[in-house]
This record gives C-alpha cells, structure tokens and sequence, in this order.
C-alpha cells in the first residue's frame, strides 16, 4: 500500500497543475456550503444576542430596522431623532429604566455612544483599565479599538467632523480617555462611549470659550451692553475639556429638548413591558417603542430565505463540479492508457493498478479537506469582523 | 423551543436584578444616600433614620449649588445607591459630571411646571448663529414650604420604593416632616397675607419662591453678607428705593455690623432669613425655618430685629 501511495505521490507532484487545480474545485465544492453556513450562523448569534438581552428599544417612528441597528449595531444609518423629554416620559411613568443613546457621531471612523453610566451596568461590562467616565469630556473606549489604535488611559481621542466640508461647523472636541472596557465580544468593543453631555459637547449644543466679560480685544466683542455681550466667531472657543477650562463649559438651550437617536426601555417586569408598549400605539405618536428581538428575527427570517436559495444554487454548482472532476479523471486515465499498460507489461496486476489510482484520488481528496478546513479555520478567525461588515455596518 | 426562550429572558431576568433589586449594602438595610443640599440631607436622614447613610458631599463653608466636583468626588457620587437631586437647575456642577440615570431621584418633578425661570446676567453671541441667553431658573424651591413637602415626598418615595422593607418606618418619619412643613407654608400664608405688600428687599436673587408663594413685595439685590458692598452697589441699591421704598432687608446669613449701620442709616433694617442650603452651625433644618418664621414675624410686630 505505501509503494501505491508513493508512486499516487510522485505523479501528483509532476502533474502539479492538473492536481492544484483538482484539489482548487474540491476545496470550493465542500468549503462553500460550510461557509455560508458559518457565516449565517455567527450573524444570527451576533444580531440575536444583543437583540434577546435588549428587552425595548424607543425611537422616532420610521424604520424600526435601522432604528434597532443603529443602537444596537451602531451601523451608520441613522435613525430620526427623539428628544429627552421621551426619557422624562419613561422616568415619570415609572415603568422601565431610560437608557438614552445618542449614536451620531465618530472618532478615527469608530462611533461614539453618547448614553449613561447605566449601559455598563446593564450590559453587565466591567471596566479592566482606569474608570468609567466622571467628567466632561471623558470617554471609555472598547477593548478591540484600544488594541487597534494602541490607546492606554490617560491618551487622548479627537472626534471627526460629520462633514469634511463644514467649515463652519463644530470644531472636533479631544477626548480624554478615562477607561478601557474588558473584551465583550460584540460591537461594543470597537466603540467609544461617552456621556451624553459629551456628546452634546461634540454637536456643538455645549460649548466652553473665553469668559467674554474679560476680552478686550474689539475685533472679540463687537458689542456689549448690561445684559448682551456679542462676539465674533473669532472668540477662543476650547476644544478639550480640563480642569481649567471646565467652569467655562455651558450648554444653550432648554435640555429637554436635546437629541437622542434612542432609549433602552428596561421594564420592571412582563406587565410594566406591556402597559409601555401600549402607551407608543397611538396613531398621533411620533415615536415607536419596537422589541429589538423580533425585528431581528424578521431580519434573520429574510436572512435565511436567502440563505435556502444560495443552498439550492450550491448544490446545482457542486453537482456540475462534481460531474467536471469525475470527467477530468475518465480523461486523465484515458489519456494515461499507454502508462497503464506499461504498468501490466511491468507484471502488475488489475488489483495494483486500481491501487495506484484510488491513492492518487485519495490524496487529491485529503488534500482538499485539509485545505478546505483550513480555509474555514481562518474564515472562523476573521467571522465576527466579516459578519459586521457583511451584515451589520 | 423552551430552551431559546428561557435564555433571553434569564438573560434579561440578570439585566432587571443588577438595575431594579437593591444592592448588597441596601439588602443589608443602610442605603448610601448622596444628596445636593441640605435641606434634601435632611428629609433623607429623618425619614430613613438608621437604614441610610446621608451624605452632603461639599464642604459646609460653601453654596451646595456652586459646589466644582473634582473627579474623585463624582466617582464617589456614583458609587452611590441614590442621589437625591433638587431640580430646577440647582446643581450647576450636575452638567459637567456623569452620574448614572437610575441612581438619579429629582425631588421636584411633581411641580417642575412650576419653576421660575429667570434671565441671568449677561447673554452673548458667536457671530452670525444669533443671540445665546444664558436664561435660568429660580432654584431656592424649599423656600414655599408645599415645594418642601412634595420634595420630602419624593424622598420618602423613593427611599420606600428602594427599600420596601422599612416603608412602615418611613412612613413614621415621614409624617411629623410633612406635618411640619404645611404648618410653615400656613403661617407663611397668614404672614404674607399680614404684611399685605410692604415692601421688603433681599439681600440675594435667592427668596422667588417664598416671595411668589406669599404674595410678598420684594425685590432683590446682589449682596454678600459677608462682603462690605461696593460704592456701585450703595448707589444701585438707593436707586431701588425709590421705586421700592422698603424698611426692611431679608439676609441669607448674618451680615457685616458696618453694612447694617449703614442701611440703618437708610431707613433699612436687617434681618436673616436663611435658605439653609448648606448645613447649619447648630440646629437643624425644621428648627432654622421656624427661626425665619419667627424673625419674620418682627415685621409684623414692628419691633426690634434680632440678628
């Protein structure tokens, strides 16, 4: 058997392109459907487990698609947005826990969450280097992206502008990094999280500038009176937030109506869900309260038609592959005819010839599992990354 | 089918007892109560009694409201069970620090419609975006003593909803408080009612509420009682008296023999009525509010005040 399995070698090996090519075909055929199946399996895993532990989410009436990707997923599209006064509703009604979400902007093409100290608690994350943030103008950031950007605490983060070509827009706000979150395993590791006010902070709805009673600079002031002081937009407005400059720190408006792109409604329990859920139904409600579990089940329902489809058009190629090789070896043996009559003239048997060739096919097939699985070895490697960006983003 | 069903909901069963059940130290029967300002330390400590540990974390010599948190002190705010804010924009520090939403109990939402909004002294803008006014609220709210009762309401609420065991105890505590508090807002009434318009000035935009409360006619300026005032403010104040003919001045706290000479010379008397924002040097809360009671009541009797 091992003389069989070292000629099956030899010729291999010389025909190098004939069997890479073999092997190519088999590896496809068999990698193709695991795969995919891979795939979807760790898709519906990621969306689902985010998806069961997230009880209600409440948002502008609209999308609930994007709405549950958006704060779940942080995918770039953008849902409509609520205002805090929605969370004032929840809190008043003593039903649920608000958790606000405010997922609109980016640092070095990585979202920031804008929300509160209780998203750590409810997702159950604990903090593995430094703090939580306790300060304007502090962030915690996932621990893939400190991995990424090579960030410790103490180090800084800028935020991006939304558009490059808004000149007269917010300037980027530089962030300190108070904490680095333990490994979660899900989108939250490539995230920065900020507190609400900070993120205000980065839209521009809070500001810290110069203390405009002490400019002397008339290009500065350009009027003032006993109750107005105007300015020029040459006034140093600061663009880090620290211990000198925090007093200055101030936001305009009436805060309840400041933006959210979200709110986790934690319900006390079943009857507190249900009373909640009965209080968005109305036709005038410009808000909807969706249950994050199934819209993605709907989306992996839809995921998974596809998926039959994909199935059945495999099967179709994997029956023509197969039919392909099964050719190529009737054509191969038929063209090796003389070879195998100089194996009978050397004295070798039927038996050894049909040897000789089931050791080639054999190895050809050996070869392409061990290809085939290693290929699925490094797919499952790099799954999560690929389902993000396949499914999620 | 059973079994991908009870996972989320164990899942989101573990989520509800970290948000919603009380903590190790609450299940041992002290909560750690952190607060903005005295008068709310006291609702707390007095309707809990021994079953939470109040805090006021900011030194005594300061206003609570003005108070600039270091991190250190906002992390150990975090670490409390509950915070028990005032509202009506009193903690001017709560904006720059972040505090956890469930921790959080505003005391005064049941009459947040109620606010007094006021225009704070200067408003700027940048450039072309338009005016900014820097407006604010009037946040003095324990002043009208039926705000005081509803906050020592909330606080009763929220400590009975924390930790349901000791309701029976709160309740007990809670009502002498509430008691209290109705029978300062009737006296009030009937003082206000007594000095049916006069005149009065306070010593500091810090008596809106007392004043909408009981009808009183006073105006306010912007003095220290332990800062002399300056020529500007001597001026400014006479200025007021014409238009405010005033005999009598209300302080937040005892102010400089030299100022109360002066005023005197004006026509002023002086008088404290504190907001005991901070913690008092003696007595308690209940026990300084009787005391502006009873030092308000010179007015009516026209004697002699008593600083």
């Amino acid at each position: 058997m091992m003389d069989s399995l070292y000629l099956a070698w030899r010729y291999i090996v010389f025909n190098r392109k004939k069997t890479i090519t073999l092997i190519t075909c088999i590896s496809l055929v068999i990698f193709l459907p695991f795969a995919l199946k891979s795939l979807l399996n760790e898709s519906e895993r990621q969306l689902m487990s985010r998806a069961t532990t997230t009880p209600l989410l409440v948002g502008a009436k609209g999308n609930s698609l994007d709405l549950v990707m958006n704060s779940l997923y942080f995918s770039k599209e953008k849902p409509d947005f609520i205002s805090m006064k929605s969370v004032d509703k929840i809190i008043d009604s003593g039903l649920a826990l608000p958790i606000p979400l405010y997922i609109r902007f980016q640092a070095r093409e990585h979202p920031i969450i804008g929300t509160s100290l209780d998203y750590f608690e409810f997702r159950n994350y604990k903090i593995k280097w430094g703090r939580a943030f306790a300060m304007l103008g502090e962030c915690v950031v996932g621990a893939e992206l400190a991995t990424h950007l090579n960030l410790k605490v103490g180090d800084n983060l800028l935020s991006s502008p939304e558009n490059l070509f808004d000149l007269a827009g917010v300037y980027p706000l530089k962030m300190t990094i108070s904490g680095i979150l333990d490994k979660t395993n899900s989108t939250d590791d490539s995230a920065v999280f900020v507190d609400l006010k900070t993120a205000w902070v980065i839209q521009g709805l809070g500001h810290g500038h110069q203390d405009v009673k002490k400019i002397e600079d008339s290009s500065v002031v350009l009027s003032q009176s006993k109750n107005l002081v105007t300015t020029s937009s040459k006034i140093k407005q600061y663009t880090e937030i620290n211990i000198e400059n925090l007093e200055s720190f101030h936001f305009h408006g009436d805060p309840s109506i400041y933006p959210l792109t979200a709110i986790i409604a934690v319900p006390q329990d079943e009857k507190s869900a249900t009373i909640l859920r009965g209080r968005y139904l109305s036709e005038q409600q410009d808000q909807q309260i969706v249950r994050p579990k199934k819209i993605i089940e709907d989306l992996l329902g839809n995921i998974f038609r596809i998926k039959d489809f994909i199935d059945a058009i495999v099967l179709i190629v994997a029956i023509a592959m197969i039919l392909a090789i099964f050719l190529v070896f009737s054509l191969s043996f038929r063209l090796r005819q003389k070879e195998i009559n100089t194996i009978f003239h050397l004295g070798c048997n039927r038996a050894t010839v049909f040897q000789l060739i089931s050791a080639e096919i054999l190895i050809i097939i050996l070869a392409s599992g061990v290809l085939c699985f290693l290929s699925l070895q490094i797919l499952q490697h790099f799954q999560d990354r690929v389902v993000h960006t396949l499914f999620i983003s | 089918m059973i079994k991908s069903i009870a996972y989320p909901l164990h899942v989101i069963f573990l989520a509800f007892s970290v948000l919603f059940v009380p903590d190790s130290e609450a299940e041992e029967g002290v909560l750690n109560v952190s607060t903005v300002n005295y008068p709310l330390k006291f609702f707390a400590e007095s309707i809990a009694g021994k079953h939470a540990k109040v805090s006021l974390p900011m030194p005594t010599d300061i206003d609570p409201a003005f108070w600039s948190p270091n991190a250190e002190d906002v992390i150990n705010l975090q670490k409390a069970d509950m915070i028990l804010l005032n509202g009506a924009n009193y903690a001017k520090w709560l904006p720059k620090v972040s505090l956890p939403l469930s921790k959080l109990v505003n005391t005064s939402t049941k009459f947040r419609d109620q606010y007094i909004p006021i225009e704070s002294g200067v408003k700027h803008n940048h450039g072309a975006r338009g005016e900014h006014s820097h407006t604010g609220t009037a946040f003095t709210t324990w002043l009208d003593f039926s705000f005081a009762a509803e906050q020592a309401e909330a606080t009763f609420n929220a400590l009975s909803k924390k930790t349901p065991k000791f309701k029976e105890t709160y309740v007990k505590n809670f009502i002498p408080i509430q008691e209290s508090l109705l029978a300062f807002d009737t006296e009030l009434t009937q003082i206000g009612s007594v000095l049916n318009g006069m005149a009065l000035i306070g010593s500091h935009p810090v008596y809106q509420y007392l004043k909408k409360r009981y009808h009183l006619n006073l105006q306010s300026v912007h003095w220290e009682p332990e800062e002399a005032p300056s020529e500007e403010q001597w001026k400014a104040l006479k200025q007021l008296l014409k238009a405010h003919p005033a005999k009598w001045m209300l302080w937040e706290g005892n102010p400089k023999k030299e100022t109360v000479i002066k005023l005197e010379a004006l026509g002023l008397q002086s008088l404290v009525f504190t907001p005991s924002a901070n913690v008092p040097e003696k007595g308690d809360f209940l026990s300084e509010m009787k005391g502006n009671i009873e030092r308000l009541k010179i007015i009516i009797n026209n004697s002699k005040p008593i600083l």
